[in-house]
This record gives C-alpha cells, sequence and structure tokens, in this order.
C-alpha cells in the first residue's frame, strides 16, 4: 500500500523542511488557552479532521471556529469523524489565511509525457475536477534537471499571472517540486496557494501519496501517521502478510460480500472475474490477486489468512485464474489444498461447494491434488481448465450462489 | 520510435541478452524462451560470470558477470539488440543504463519485465532511452512474441507458447500478461491465430505507449485484427483514438475495457494521479471513448451484428467469454479469412467434477454435463491419475516446519497424536507405523508383523558387516555412540539395502495391476498372473542373456540357498513371519508373490537353485503391505515407501549392534579386533 499523508503531517514535518509558508496550526488535543490565544493572535481559525478524504468542505468538516469554546466542542468532533469511509486520525485548528487570490498546484507522473508534470490553475480553491480544462496547463518536467525559478516563472506567467505574483509562487511551486522528488512520491497537490497582502504564497491545504517501490520512501524521516482505517482484520493481516516478501502477491480489498470466497489470480483476471460476480449477484467477499508464481509457503499462508477469517461463512468457494504464464499451478493448488484440509473443520461439517478453472504450468498436477482434496473433504466440485473462460466461471459460480442461497432461504 | 514496423519490435533474427538471467523466474523463462524461438545469445548476472544455463543436452547459455564483459567475450555478430531486463527492482535503472552507454547504437529494444520498478526510475528510463532512440517496453511487462516468426522475449505463453500460440491474424495487446495468453486462447477456439502478442505493462507509466505500438502494426500487412484488453489508468487510449480517428486508422479493433469495479470502489489506483490527468483515465470513460469511436454498438452474445452497418473500425465486448464468438462474426461481415477451419464455441467443460447429493437439487440449467479434457492434457491426466503412482509431493521450505512432529509447549505429537495418548494406549509399533507413513495402521496384525521384522533384523551372527562395526568400535575404546555410528556406517544398499530394491520390485510389477487391497484373497488371482507375466519375462531375458552375454537383471531378496538340495528352501526367520500369517489366515498378495515366484523360477529353469525368500524381502513385503492402500490413495510418495523398509532394517539392526557394543566393551580386550599383520596378505597389482 502506497502511504498518504495529508495536511497536518505536511504542517508538522515537511513543510518547515522545504521552506514552504503554511499557516500556523495547533493539533488536537490542545489547552483551553493556547487556543484562545490563537483565536486571538489569528484574524480567523479553522478546525480540520486529519483524514484521508477530500471533499472535506463541501461536507461541513471544515468549520470556521470563532471562541475557544467552539474550537474545543468543534476539534473534538472532528477528531472521531467517519466520512466517506475513512476515518480521522485526529482534529486540528489552523489559521485561516485571507485572500483575493488563489492558485491551485499539483505534481504527478502524467501518461501523456511519460515524465513528471505540473498541473497550475490561477482559479484555485475550488475542487480540482471542478476547474474547466481551459482554466489549468499541465507541463512536463525534465526528470533529470527538475523544476528551476525560471521554467516556473514561465509556467505561470503563460497562465496569465499577475506579474507581482509571479516570483514568490515561483519560488513556492519550486520548493514543492524539491519536496516531492526528494521524498519519492507519486502525487503531491497544494490547493489552494493563498497569496497574503504581503505577496506571499502559503501552502493551506496539502496531500500526497508515496511511490512505495520507491526506496526514497523508505525512510521519510518521521514516523508514517497512522490512520484508523476501516479496515477488516482480514485486510489488516493480509497486508501484513504482503508486506513481508515480493514473492509472489497477496492483495485483498475487503467487499463486505456474504457469499463467495474468491482466490484469484493475476490483475486482469482478478478484475474480469469480480466484476462478473458482482453484475451477476454473486457477492464476493472480496477483491484478491494471489498471481505473481509465489512458492509453496507463500501460497499457504495466503490461503490460510483467506479460510480463517472467511471459510466458516463462505457460501461458495471459487478458485480461478487465467492461463497462467509463470505461476505454477502445482505449488499453488497444492497449497491452497493443504490449507483448505487444515481450515476445513471451521466448516462445522457443513459442506461447501468449489468451483475451480485454472491453466498454467503444471496444470495437470495441480488440479489433481486439488481433486483429491476436495475429494477427501466429500465437498461438491467442478473443475475447468483453460479452456473454459474465467468469466464463464465466474457468472455459473455467481448463479449456482444465488440458486443455493434462495433454495436455503427457501428451506 | 526507433521501430518502424511491428517485426523491428521483434523477429527472428534478433539477438536477445538477459540480466540477472540465473535469477529464479530468468533462469526458467530463458531455457524455454531458447527451446522456443533460439534467439538467446547471453546473459549476465552479479558474481554469475562464467556460469552456463543448461538448455538441454550440449546446449548452453553463456553467463557473463556483467554487460560490459558478455560484449567483450561475445563476437560482434552476436552483440545483442534486443535486451530483457529481469533484474531486481533496484538494479534496473544501474543495469539499464549501462546496457545504454555501452552500445546504444546496437541495442534498438529494452524489455522490461521487473515488478515494483518506482514511477521515478521509469520516467528517467524514459528519458535516457528516448535521447539513445531506443525503445522501451514497460516496465512490468510480461514480454512479446511474434508467433509467426516462432520467437518471443519474455514469459508470453507460459511454458507451452506453442500450445496457445498459433500464427495467424489477429495482434493482441493488452495492459495484462495472463490475458495475452489467455485471449490468444480464446481466439484459436474461433479459428483465429495470433501475429503478435503484446504485453504493456501496467504500471503507472507505460512506457511504449497504445498509440506507439498501433503505429507500428497500422502497416504490419498480416495483421488482419486488433484485440485489445485495456484496465483503468491512464490517457494512453484516449491519446490513440484521437490519432486513429485523424489518420482515419483502417484495422478494425475488437476491446474489452476492464476494471469498472475500480471505478466504483477507488481499489487498485492511484485516484488523484488520475484526478490531475482529467478525464479518460476511469474505465467507464474508456468504455465510452471506445464506443464513440467505433460508432458501433458494443456486441451482444447472441445477437447478429448490425445490419445496416459494418463494423470497419470494430467494436467493443463486454464480456470476455464473447471474444471467440464476436471475432468470428468481424471476421464474417468484413469478409476476412479465418486463419483456421475449426471452431470450438467456448462453453463450460468441466475436466473433472463430482457434485455429489448437491447434484441431485439444482435446477437442470445449472447442472454440468461431463466435459471433455481436450487431447493435449488427455495424456498428461492418464499419466498423473493412471501411471503415477503415489503421492507427488510439492517441495516448499522445511527450514523450521515438519509435518512430524510438532509440540504446542504442552504436548510433544507424532503426526498430530499425543506421544502421551501413544504411550499410553498404543504399542511402540502402532507409533512406529504412524511415525513412518504419516497415517495410523490399518489392520491390527500389521503391528505384530512389524514387531517381527524388527527383531528379525536384530542381528545375523557376530560375522556381519554391521555387527562387526560395533565390534571393531568397541575394540577401538570407542563410546556407544560411536559404535553406533559404526552399525549404522556399515550398512548400506548392499546390506540391508535390498529391502528397497525389492519394494521397487513389487511396486513396478502391482503398480498399474488391479490389486486393491493385498490383504484379500481375491487378490490371488491377479498375484498368479504377475508370477506367470513375469516368470515369462525372466525367461525370455534369460534367452537374451545367452545370446549376447549379458547378464539378466536378479530378483532382488531371493537367493541365500542354504540348504541347496532340498525341494524347498527356507529363510528361518522369513518362516516365523510367513507361519504368523499362515497361522492367523491372513492372505497376503506379496508373500504369495515371492513364494510362488521363487518355486515357478525353478520350475520353469531361470535357476538351478532352490531359492529362499529371504528376511529382507520379508520386511519389504510387510511394509509394502501396510503402505499399499496409501500408495493407491496417493497419501504418499513411492520415494518414502522405497526408504521405509531399509530404515526398518536399519532400526532392528541399530539394537543388534547395540547389543554388540554392549556385550564387547564388558568382555573384549583391547585393540582385539585387530588383525595380525601376519595373516594380512600383500598383493601384486594384476598387469
Amino acid at each position: 500500500m502506497n502511504h498518504q499523508i495529508s495536511e497536518l503531517t505536511f504542517l508538522k514535518q515537511l513543510a518547515p523542511r522545504f521552506a514552504i509558508l503554511t499557516p500556523e496550526f495547533i493539533e488536537w488535543p490542545a489547552q483551553r488557552q493556547r487556543i484562545q490565544n490563537c483565536i486571538n493572535k489569528w484574524s480567523a481559525a479553522i478546525a480540520k479532521p486529519d483524514i484521508l478524504a477530500g471533499g472535506r468542505g463541501k461536507a461541513g468538516a471544515m468549520v470556521k471556529i470563532d471562541t475557544a469554546k467552539d474550537a474545543i466542542q468543534t476539534l473534538q468532533r472532528l477528531s472521531s469523524l467517519e466520512f466517506k469511509g475513512r476515518m480521522a486520525r485526529t482534529s486540528y485548528l489552523v489559521e485561516f489565511i485571507p485572500t483575493t487570490y488563489e492558485v491551485y498546484t499539483a505534481i504527478t507522473y502524467d501518461s501523456r509525457f511519460l515524465s513528471p508534470v505540473i498541473t497550475i490553475s490561477l482559479k484555485g480553491g475550488v475542487d480540482v475536477e471542478q476547474i474547466k480544462d481551459t482554466e489549468k496547463k499541465t507541463f512536463p518536467i525534465d526528470i533529470y534537471k527538475g523544476l528551476d525559478v525560471y521554467q516556473a516563472g514561465d509556467i505561470l506567467n503563460s497562465l496569465g499571472c499577475p506579474d507581482k505574483l509571479i516570483s514568490p509562487l515561483a519560488r513556492a511551486v519550486v520548493n514543492l517540486w524539491d519536496l516531492f522528488i526528494t521524498s519519492g512520491m507519486q502525487m503531491c497537490e497544494v490547493n489552494p496557494w493563498r497569496i497574503t497582502s504581503e505577496n506571499k504564497a502559503v501552502a493551506c491545504d496539502f496531500k500526497a501519496v508515496y511511490d512505495q517501490a520507491n526506496f526514497k520512501q523508505k525512510n521519510p524521516g518521521f514516523d508514517w501517521p497512522e490512520y484508523p482505517e476501516n479496515i477488516s482484520e482480514f485486510e489488516e493481516e493480509m497486508n501484513r502478510w504482503n508486506n513481508k516478501s515480493y514473492q509472489g502477491q497477496a492483495h485483498v480489498s475487503d467487499l463486505s460480500g456474504k457469499g463467495i470466497l474468491p482466490l484469484l489470480f493475476g490483475g486482469g483476471a482478478s478484475t474480469i472475474v469480480i466484476e462478473t460476480l458482482i453484475q451477476n449477484n454473486g457477492d464476493p467477499m472480496f477483491l484478491s490477486d494471489f498471481g505473481g508464481n509465489p512458492p509453496y509457503e507463500r501460497m499457504y499462508g495466503t490461503a490460510d489468512i483467506c479460510f480463517k477469517h472467511k471459510l466458516a461463512d463462505a457460501k461458495l468457494l471459487l478458485i480461478l485464474g487465467g492461463k497462467a504464464n509463470n505461476t505454477r499451478i502445482d505449488v499453488t493448488f497444492q497449497a491452497i489444498a493443504d490449507a483448505l484440509a487444515a481450515n476445513a473443520h471451521l466448516r462445522d461439517g457443513r459442506e461447501l461447494p468449489v468451483i475451480v478453472g485454472r491453466g498454467g504450468p503444471g496444470l495437470v498436477l495441480g488440479v489433481t491434488a486439488m481433486q483429491r482434496a476436495l475429494d477427501e473433504l466429500g465437498w461438491p466440485y467442478a473443475i475447468f481448465g483453460p479452456d473454459t473462460p474465467i468469466s464463464m466461471v465466474a457468472q455459473y459460480s455467481a448463479d449456482l450462489y444465488n440458486y443455493l442461497t434462495f433454495h436455503s432461504q427457501k428451506a | 520510435m526507433r521501430a518502424k514496423t511491428i517485426t523491428d519490435l521483434l523477429c527472428k533474427g534478433d539477438r536477445v541478452a538477459v540480466s540477472n538471467i540465473t535469477g529464479r523466474e530468468a533462469n526458467k523463462v530463458t531455457t524455454i524462451t531458447q527451446h522456443y524461438a533460439n534467439n538467446i545469445v547471453g546473459g549476465w548476472a552479479l558474481g554469475k560470470g562464467g556460469r552456463r544455463i543448461i538448455v538441454e543436452k550440449n546446449i548452453s547459455i553463456p553467463v557473463f558477470s556483467d554487460y560490459n564483459e558478455l560484449l567483450e567475450k561475445l563476437p560482434e555478430k552476436k552483440w545483442p539488440n534486443k535486451i530483457i531486463i529481469y533484474s531486481p527492482p533496484e538494479a534496473v535503472y544501474g543495469d539499464l543504463k549501462n546496457v545504454v552507454n555501452s552500445s546504444a547504437e546496437n541495442v534498438e529494444t529494452i524489455f522490461i519485465i521487473t515488478e515494483n520498478v518506482s514511477v521515478e526510475v521509469s520516467a528517467k528510463i524514459r528519458n535516457l532511452c528516448n535521447e539513445k532512440n531506443i525503445d522501451v517496453l514497460g516496465c512490468n511487462t510480461l514480454g512479446v512474441i511474434n508467433v509467426t516468426d516462432h520467437v518471443r522475449v519474455g514469459a508470453v505463453g507460459g511454458d507451452q507458447p506453442e500450445e496457445t500460440f498459433h500464427p495467424g491474424s489477429a495482434t493482441i495487446i493488452s495492459n495484462s500478461g495472463n490475458m495475452v495468453n489467455t485471449m490468444a486462447a480464446y481466439l484459436y477456439g474461433a479459428g483465429i491465430g495470433v501475429r503478435f502478442g503484446i504485453s504493456t505493462g501496467k504500471d503507472q507509466l507505460i512506457l511504449t505507449p497504445l498509440k506507439d505500438i498501433l503505429e507500428l502494426v497500422r502497416n504490419d500487412k498480416k495483421t488482419k485484427v486488433i484485440i485489445l484488453y485495456i484496465e483503468p489508468g491512464g490517457l494512453y487510449e484516449q491519446i490513440a483514438l484521437q490519432w486513429m480517428k485523424e489518420i482515419n486508422f483502417h484495422i478494425p479493433i475488437i476491446v474489452y475495457v476492464g476494471g469498472t469495479i475500480a471505478d466504483e470502489t477507488n481499489l487498485s489506483l492511484g485516484h488523484a494521479g488520475a484526478v490531475a490527468e482529467g478525464n479518460g483515465t476511469r474505465a467507464k470513460e474508456k468504455i465510452e471513448l471506445f464506443d464513440n469511436y467505433f460508432d458501433f454498438p458494443p456486441y451482444i452474445r447472441g445477437k447478429h451484428l448490425c445490419r445496416t452497418k459494418k463494423p470497419t473500425r470494430g467494436f467493443r465486448i463486454q464480456a470476455l467469454h464473447d471474444l471467440p464468438d464476436a471475432v468470428r462474426a468481424l471476421y464474417n461481415k468484413l469478409e476476412i479469412d479465418r486463419d483456421y477451419k475449426h471452431y470450438k464455441p467456448l462453453k463450460l467443460n468441466p475436466w473433472l467434477k463430482n457434485m455429489g447429493k448437491l447434484a441431485k437439487t439444482l435446477s437442470p440449467k445449472l447442472v454440468i454435463s461431463d466435459g471433455i479434457i481436450p487431447a493435449s492434457y488427455k495424456k498428461k491426466f492418464s499419466y498423473v491419475l493412471k501411471k503415477q503412482f503415489g503421492k507427488v509431493i510439492t517441495s516448499r521450505n522445511m527450514k523450521n516446519a515438519s509435518h512430524a512432529s510438532s509440540n504446542d509447549g504442552e504436548n510433544p505429537r507424532i503426526y498430530g497424536e499425543k506421544t502421551t495418548d501413544l504411550m499410553a494406549d498404543k504399542s511402540f509399533e502402532y507409533s512406529l507405523i504412524l511415525s513412518w507413513t504419516g497415517y495410523p495402521p490399518s489392520n491390527e496384525f500389521e503391528t505384530e508383523l512389524v514387531k517381527q521384522t524388527l527383531v528379525a533384523a536384530f542381528t545375523n551372527g557376530p560375522g556381519t558387516i554391521s555387527a562387526q562395526g560395533a565390534k571393531l568400535s568397541a575394540s577401538a575404546g570407542n563410546n556407544p555412540h560411536t559404535a553406533m555410528i559404526a552399525t549404522l556406517a556399515t550398512i548400506g544398499s548392499v546390506h540391508g539395502g535390498n529391502g528397497s530394491k525389492a519394494t521397487e520390485f513389487l511396486m513396478k510389477i502391482f503398480a498399474n495391476s488391479k490389486l486393491v487391497d493385498p490383504y484379500n484373497p481375491r487378490s490371488k488371482r491377479i498375484v498368479d498372473k504377475a508370477v506367470l507375466d513375469c516368470v515369462k519375462k525372466m525367461s525370455k531375458a534369460k534367452q537374451m542373456s545367452k545370446e549376447t552375454d549379458i547378464p539378466f537383471e536378479k530378483v532382488p531378496c531371493l537367493g541365500h540357498p542354504v540348504y541347496r538340495n532340498n525341494d524347498v528352501n527356507y529363510d528361518p526367520r522369513e518362516r516365523i513371519i510367513s507361519q504368523y500369517l499362515e497361522k492367523n489366515n491372513i492372505y497376503h498378495a506379496f508373500f504369495d508373490f515371492y513364494h510362488q515366484l521363487a518355486a515357478k523360477m525353478k520350475k520353469e529353469g531361470i535357476t538351478n537353485n532352490v531359492l529362499a525368500v529371504n528376511v529382507d524381502a520379508a520386511i519389504a513385503c510387510i511394509w509394502l503391505g501396510i503402505c499399499w492402500h496409501l500408495l493407491f490413495e496417493k497419501k504418499i510418495t513411492v520415494a518414502r515407501t522405497k526408504n521405509i523398509p531399509f530404515l526398518a532394517f536399519a532400526l532392528g539392526r541399530a539394537a543388534g549392534g547395540a547389543a554388540e557394543y554392549l556385550d564387547h566393551a564388558d568382555y573384549g580386550s583391547a585393540m582385539d579386533m585387530r588383525i595380525p599383520v601376519s595373516e594380512c596378505e600383500f598383493l601384486n597389482l594384476p598387469k
């Protein structure tokens, strides 16, 4: 999982290091007197939750504060806010910077240029999706040379930025570039930069996504903020397991389904299968991708976690992937079969229909191992080869699940 | 791009070099590729210079310590023009930079297979290669296959590329490597072969974007249709479609866009990146773009294509399994000849199924009829299901793991059974069978038989080599454990190992017979036939041996003709076991076989001696009897079954050796096993 940070971490850790001007702030919990002092000192104050979700303003999760009493009540409330399925880590009070001029900037990598780009709009302060294409511009940045203040100035100039703002804004976006490229980020966004009456560019909101594959993000110089993600124990355990090794993939995303337990292989196949299951009311428990040729013990561990958490409640087990190029089917299927046998007691004697579909190296050994395990368990099964399309197998599984559910309800 | 046509990307005659060639995946894929394409000139791996990747007997690929050494040592005509990068993520940039700096003028294309390369490094690679006019595919591509030229780079097609990829008129371009293979298989079912299969990779930056690949395919006369598998992320399709409209791209396309689930759940995409790039990155937006380009409704299974219009630009399919029908419909409509006459519509074809009681409760729609295993797999299945005997094991790291024993902190266990329970309720022999096979004995008498074999193995007198081993050790003043080592060190494949050979011999005869239960008297029919067949074979072999002077293979564990002139010749220890079986009315197929075989061999004149079934054969028969149903049910391996009789002998003999040591240590004088010089003979080397 790529690390993400939002404004509070930026205010505390990154902005001072990269000489980026920011408003003053206080992190909750804080003493009443300190809050009062800040409110007195600042022209206005805004309470915000520290949460990894956009659109807070529109949702009323950013509150203008007038008194210390208001602040304490609001900060308390926002610190445990749940919004768009995400949960706040804490809350903070930040100085409101009055301005008449707001600028949007984002630095990311772009498929049009195959390089980093900076996107700038002089219509900042609103959601970027609301900015018209004609009002924002994207410029490629040479990955080796980086962004210098003259280039930044030219870009701002081409957008029609007032002359007096070009220099402070250009210096600010160059600092932002330095932050982006030296930290191993995949994307960072300041929206908005607010220009003070002294013509200073102040970064008033921030978010960033780091690139997990970039070695620079391995030691960010601070502890990664831990957001109380609304993720299940199953996802948490699988994420820990996935992070232990690069061998094979162990990606899951809990869909809170109650029907089909899907062990899927390959990014493309997983996507197609889950889409088919959802379209046909298969109610998949989670999205998974367990490809990447995992060795036996990796695959066993992955399957074991799935079964430990989900086997007892599953209505149908689906083991499905396309025709593998690299992944050894004999190894992966033997591991799944062994993990299934080890966890079968969780079913308390209830049989579970199993649908299997796969192709690739070691297929025959793999499916015969799976068949033996299923015969021993005495569970009903159907095993398909690569001549039956995965989407058809997925559709059949969904139909079978629906039939079984309907009839068990009737009974 | 440097390439001007699709064949510039990969064709016959290309010389391919592989980075990190000795890595787990690179090594395997390289070997298969060399079989298929014979296009790899060498590879390099840090610290592995001088090795060779063995492809097959007399064919190998040289490994160099780095790319520069590869250039130094390979003749110029073998210098690579295509490079495959299999280096670990942190080494990709260094390896690639070295290649680019050392031979930019020779290298035309670099394929980066490595996953988890950072997007920053990807951008640098693109920049670097662009400057030097080198094409890059990846990162995280599975590779490319040129089916017409029978060449590939990377792992497209897995370990049997010919099984899926048949030459033809469709070029597949896919964000997913697996889908290249899967879609090629579906196309072949519809009678359409593949011209090129291209895995673009699906990292955030796809370094050879769709438009660039389409520009290459555009002039390829052999490509009649393009099959696309597209996932969310990036504006590659928007750019490509815009260009295609502008130039009036003439090759029809069938596209499947996956990943609408990601639009709704934000599961796998860097949403912020997509937002910064604007509209056109999500699956639903890509679907709209394609439908708009095609100006033709998406394919609906079972419905005819629009009669009034020709799908000259192609159309979108909404389910992957619609591909064969859709491509066939497109070929018909555009009057393109299919590559192959056959047409095998896709359907649910279960290779193996047992829906048990559930089948009876299902609606007819859900009952799937028995499937047909395709001919290409049938042979393998019949081998695995019928001929392959015993369990096939998948290797794993066993460093800190054991099936045989465990300890939860309170109870040590043998194959899950508490040692304390075994101590309280079961015999040593019961525990031994559990411990060695992983399963408890299935018949009570088996523990008694095992006991007898253990006692029988104790000793064959002080002259036996293993007893001598213990005595020599005692005589030298060694501790007991050294004497145990000496005893065990003096048994081997000839002394004690015959039991394993007998087991192998019996398995060879009975593995493919109908023998299910060796204790069932009805099995006698099978045994009688096996004896006749075996004697017949030996008779033939003996005849051949006479003519060719090559000795024929002897039956293991038949021998020890102590009572040469008797009509019946028995090893007394084996007799005790046989008598136990007779007394308890237990039929034992393997004992019966051995006894009959000894008698028949004499009768048919294969031997002049009356052969005895020795105690090693008895041990082998007993343990094979115990293991037989486990082998049949594929619960234990053939190798384990072969090893057990030897271990049974070793276990008994270790106890016997201990007895010799204790006796000798008590009563023997120091160095009494020494042979005086006067009794040793000097021999001249024969000349």
